[in-house]
């Protein structure tokens, strides 16, 4: 199953392209506070390079992030700046207060932009037309003649406020022409026309949605509604399903109305705006009944043009506040707090121990009588309703998924590629794998590295593929799994692979202590060696030797262990395995004896109760147990973990068949317990390894269960 | 790895310490208080296969799982019964957490570093290394432990190698 992660996002990856966004969002606002910070610190006389190579950075980051994500304003007023800034920091220019205040002032539209985007592209976008003159002019200009300019500079910078605000003005006004519909919209059959009624709410709730207004309809049935709006008939639809069925609405268009005929008109109007272009006169061309309660789409968009002769008529303030209110109104909260990983991880601890407190309290309380102590019991069930929650959803706070690494690199890729004038196809699989943050943000460096390799020494140029009989386009896969209690993350790719003859060479050039004798695993294991690169050329990507014993290290750090695996002329794959310090895995609970195991579910196949003549036994005593036309071995767990047992007169007769590795084994137990969310626990934090077992779990009464390694209970059954 | 050198600073000029005694059977033991996390009372722990039988399994404190070794079965006491009484005694040691059963808490007394004798070379079960010395209270005999040592011991068995 694999998924094509493409840039931009299809529209099959709507929920996670806008998980995406939000982080966009988030680190570009960072950026953008912190470029203010240093700009408002700068030091125009002594800026050292550090400095403006920190807001260089900045809004380097957020214009990466907007053209990634397909912002092309955001992106191209930080292009704007980041040249700015980019001439600023090669000291072809020296910095002046025109330039920060341009360069604040071009933060905040940023800001204004990213909000509006945030809200899902309803509202105005703030002005950046004369922001972006401005910055080239300084670019350019202020280097042919840095004094000159300066005073003009300064001029215009004073002169901001009112060129910023008639620009508001300017591109509601585009907005208007370029986006108001005028729908009628016809919802009904309906039982109660009043139904319909509430989606008039959304209209008043949802700001920036436009206006509505029941028109009369002959039917009892229907409702008639008239619609100006921005939005699409999509979103209209999908935010009436609301309240009535889709089926139930039919949304006809009348027409973009006057205005947009008159699109020659439209430039004038635009640069005639400033003067005019609000009135509260209902459009004489508009299509429809005058509509009550215009809030800020005020009119049809016919209304400007067909007013323009009038004159201005509304003072410019009264403008401006009619303007910026609603602006106001779709300001982001902050929809995310950074909290530091420790004070995560006590809350995890002590909702740990409010967990076994409950259960106890639940275990004393069994032996009371409902009868008297009512009250108290139905306290204590939701106490224990209330614990389970708040345990789930702390538990929560610390897993992400690997996709948020993986959504890294489709850009760096594609970047890479054509810088090498390569042609690669990236695939990703398992990115709903979760994985403890901490461990997310310490495995993306060593990831980057990996995937960059590949890129660089793996995947051949198209030409070399082509003679070498392979398609043109080289694919490198990024995998993330379960397995066996690690986190498995796979770097592959089908390129050249791995020679070696070369690397042996390599190694004895560099003095390495190597023999022929080495296995390939052995041979692998050489590239980790300090400063090793079987690269010919030393790329500006890659090649210097200096990466694959920093991912090593990397990972080593981790608890983690990197295979490679390769062959010559069809690729190679590298292998990070992780220990799972917090991974919440689905299991699976069995009984055998009176002690509780747990299985990963992810590797259960089946589960049956064993009638005795199906079990034969082979050879030394092993025995297998027909499934279905199918010999598998049985395991008992009883004797494999030496489970004492007390009761002999219940024989185990519940078998779960596990698969691992490609095999499958039947598990001899007791009996099912169920299966629960479990958070997986490393045993060797402060123990070791244990034979078969990959990790612990503690289960709602505050005891530890060992979580069983289906793969090293498969391969045991091989031996 | 290269913190082994804690006994080396047990030398008559250092200050007087405090150490934490505790009861297996007839004798009495002291071990750093530095070394001890917290006293817990006994709770039956989950047990671990193939295990030696001093390591009675693991418990979860407050979401770590940590192994519990039984001193009583280490020490090769007489009997090891587990009532009220039985305490855990939660160390700190190097970045790992263990827990030791012991037959009871005495108290926490202040040693003099002039009235700690070398222990004498005897055979007994407990690696002779791992015995920082005898302190003497009146007719009581301490047996003062490094318990850091011991319990990194090989035969301990509570890391995967030894460190």
């Amino acid at each position: 199953m694999a998924e094509v992660h493409q840039e931009g996002g299809g529209s099959g990856a709507d929920f996670d392209l806008s998980q995406f966004y939000q982080i966009f969002f988030e680190e570009a606002g960072e950026n953008l506070d912190l470029m203010e910070r240093m700009l408002l610190n700068l030091n125009l006389e002594t800026a050292d390079d550090e400095e403006l190579n920190g807001v260089f950075r900045c809004a380097h980051s957020v214009k990466g992030g907007a053209a990634t994500f397909g912002f092309s304003d955001v992106a191209e007023l930080t292009h704007q700046m980041e040249s700015l800034l980019d001439r600023l920091r090669r000291h072809e220019l020296k910095p002046n207060s025109a330039m920060v205040d341009v360069l604040l002032e071009s933060a905040d539209a940023s800001r204004g932009l990213l909000a509006r985007h945030q809200a899902g592209g309803e509202g105005h976008s703030p002005p950046t037309t004369d922001l972006v003159r401005r910055i080239s002019v300084l670019v350019s200009g202020a280097s042919a003649a840095p004094t000159a300019m300066l005073v003009p500079v300064a001029k215009l910078v004073e002169v901001a406020p009112v060129p910023v605000a008639s620009a508001v003005v300017e591109s509601v006004s585009e907005a208007r022409i370029d986006g108001i519909r005028s729908l009628e919209i016809t919802i009904g059959p309906v039982d109660r026309p009043d139904q319909a009624d509430v989606v008039k709410e959304l209209f008043r709730d949802i700001p920036g949605l436009g206006t509505i207004a029941t028109l009369p309809c002959g039917s009892s049935e229907f409702r008639v509604f008239a619609v100006e709006t921005l939005s699409s008939d999509e979103d209209l639809i999908d935010l009436f399903a609301f309240h009535v069925s889709r089926q139930q609405v039919t949304i006809k268009d009348v027409g973009r109305s006057a205005g947009r005929g008159d699109s020659d008109l439209a430039p004038k109007m635009n640069s005639d705006a400033r003067s005019d272009s609000y009135d509260d006169d209902p459009p004489p061309g508009a299509p429809l009944a005058p509509l009550p309660g215009f809030g800020f789409f005020d009119g049809a968009p016919g209304a400007p043009t067909d007013m323009l002769p009038a004159g201005a008529v509304k003072p410019a303030t009264a403008l401006r506040a009619d303007v910026r209110a609603p602006a106001h109104a779709v300001q982001p909260e902050a929809a995310t707090i950074r909290v530091a990983i420790s004070k995560v991880d006590q809350l995890i601890n002590l909702v740990g121990e409010l967990v076994i407190t409950q259960a106890m309290l639940a275990q004393n309380s069994r032996a009371l009588d409902p009868a008297l102590y009512q009250q108290l019991l139905t306290g204590l069930t939701d106490l224990d309703r209330n614990t389970r929650d708040l345990q789930e959803s702390v538990m929560s706070i610390r897993m992400i998924p690997m996709s948020i690494v993986f959504s890294r690199f489709p850009r760096m890729l594609r970047d890479l590629a054509g810088k090498l004038g390569k042609k690669v196809d990236f695939v990703t699989q398992g990115e709903a794998t979760e994985l403890d943050k901490g461990l997310v943000e310490k495995i993306t460096d060593p990831l980057t590295h990996l995937v960059r390799n590949s890129c660089d020494h793996g995947v051949e140029m198209p030409e070399d593929r082509l003679r070498a009989g392979k398609s043109e386009i080289g694919t490198i896969t990024l995998s993330a799994s379960h397995q066996g209690g690690s986190i498995v993350i796979e770097v592959r790719d089908d390129g050249r692979g791995m020679s070696r003859e070369k690397i042996l060479g390599k190694a004895r050039e560099r003095g390495l202590d190597v023999s022929d004798q080495m296995t390939d695993g052995e041979v692998w294991q050489l590239i980790f060696a300090p400063g090793f690169s079987t690269a010919d050329v030393v790329t500006d990507v890659s090649g210097r030797g200096v990466g694959m014993d920093v991912v090593k290290r990397n990972i080593a750090a981790l608890n983690g262990t990197v295979e490679i695996d390769s062959s010559e002329g069809y690729g190679m794959k590298v292998s990070v395995r992780l220990p799972l310090t917090l991974a919440i895995m689905d299991g699976m609970s069995v009984g055998v004896g009176d002690e509780v195991y747990i299985l990963p579910l992810s590797s259960v196949v089946e589960s049956f109760q064993v009638k005795s003549d199906a079990v034969s036994t082979v050879g030394q005593g092993s025995q297998l147990v027909k499934v279905r036309d199918e010999y598998m071995p049985v395991i008992e767990l009883e004797k494999v973990f030496q489970v004492p047992r007390f009761n002999f007169e219940k024989p185990s007769d519940i078998m779960v068949v596990v698969e691992a590795d490609g095999s499958r084994v039947a598990l001899l137990v007791d009996e099912l317990l169920g299966q629960q969310q479990v958070v997986v626990k490393n045993l060797e934090s402060n123990y070791r390894k244990v034979p078969n077992i990959s990790g612990a779990t503690i289960l709602g009464d505050g005891k530890v269960a060992l979580i069983l390694d289906t793969g090293a209970l498969v391969r045991r059954s091989r031996h | 790895m290269g913190a082994m050198a804690k006994v080396d600073d047990f030398t008559s000029s250092s200050p007087a310490r405090e150490y934490l005694t505790f009861r297996l059977d007839q004798e009495e033991y002291g071990i750093d208080i530095l070394k001890v996390q917290e006293i817990r009372g006994y709770e039956p722990p989950t047990r671990i296969a193939n295990a030696p039988s001093f390591i009675k399994g693991v418990v979860n404190l407050r979401g770590t799982i940590v192994p519990i070794v039984d001193m009583r079965l280490k020490f090769n006491c007489s009997k090891s019964d587990y009532d009220s009484f039985t305490v855990v005694i939660i160390l700190n040691l190097r970045n790992r957490i263990a827990g030791i059963v012991v037959d009871s808490v005495s108290d926490v007394m202040e040693l003099p570093p002039d009235s700690l004798k070398a222990a004498p070379e005897v055979d007994s079960v407990i690696e002779n290394d791992a015995v920082l010395g005898l302190g003497s209270l009146g007719d009581r005999m301490l047996i003062l432990l490094d318990i850091e040592k011991l319990m990194s011991g090989v035969d301990m068995g509570l890391a995967s190698e030894a460190e």
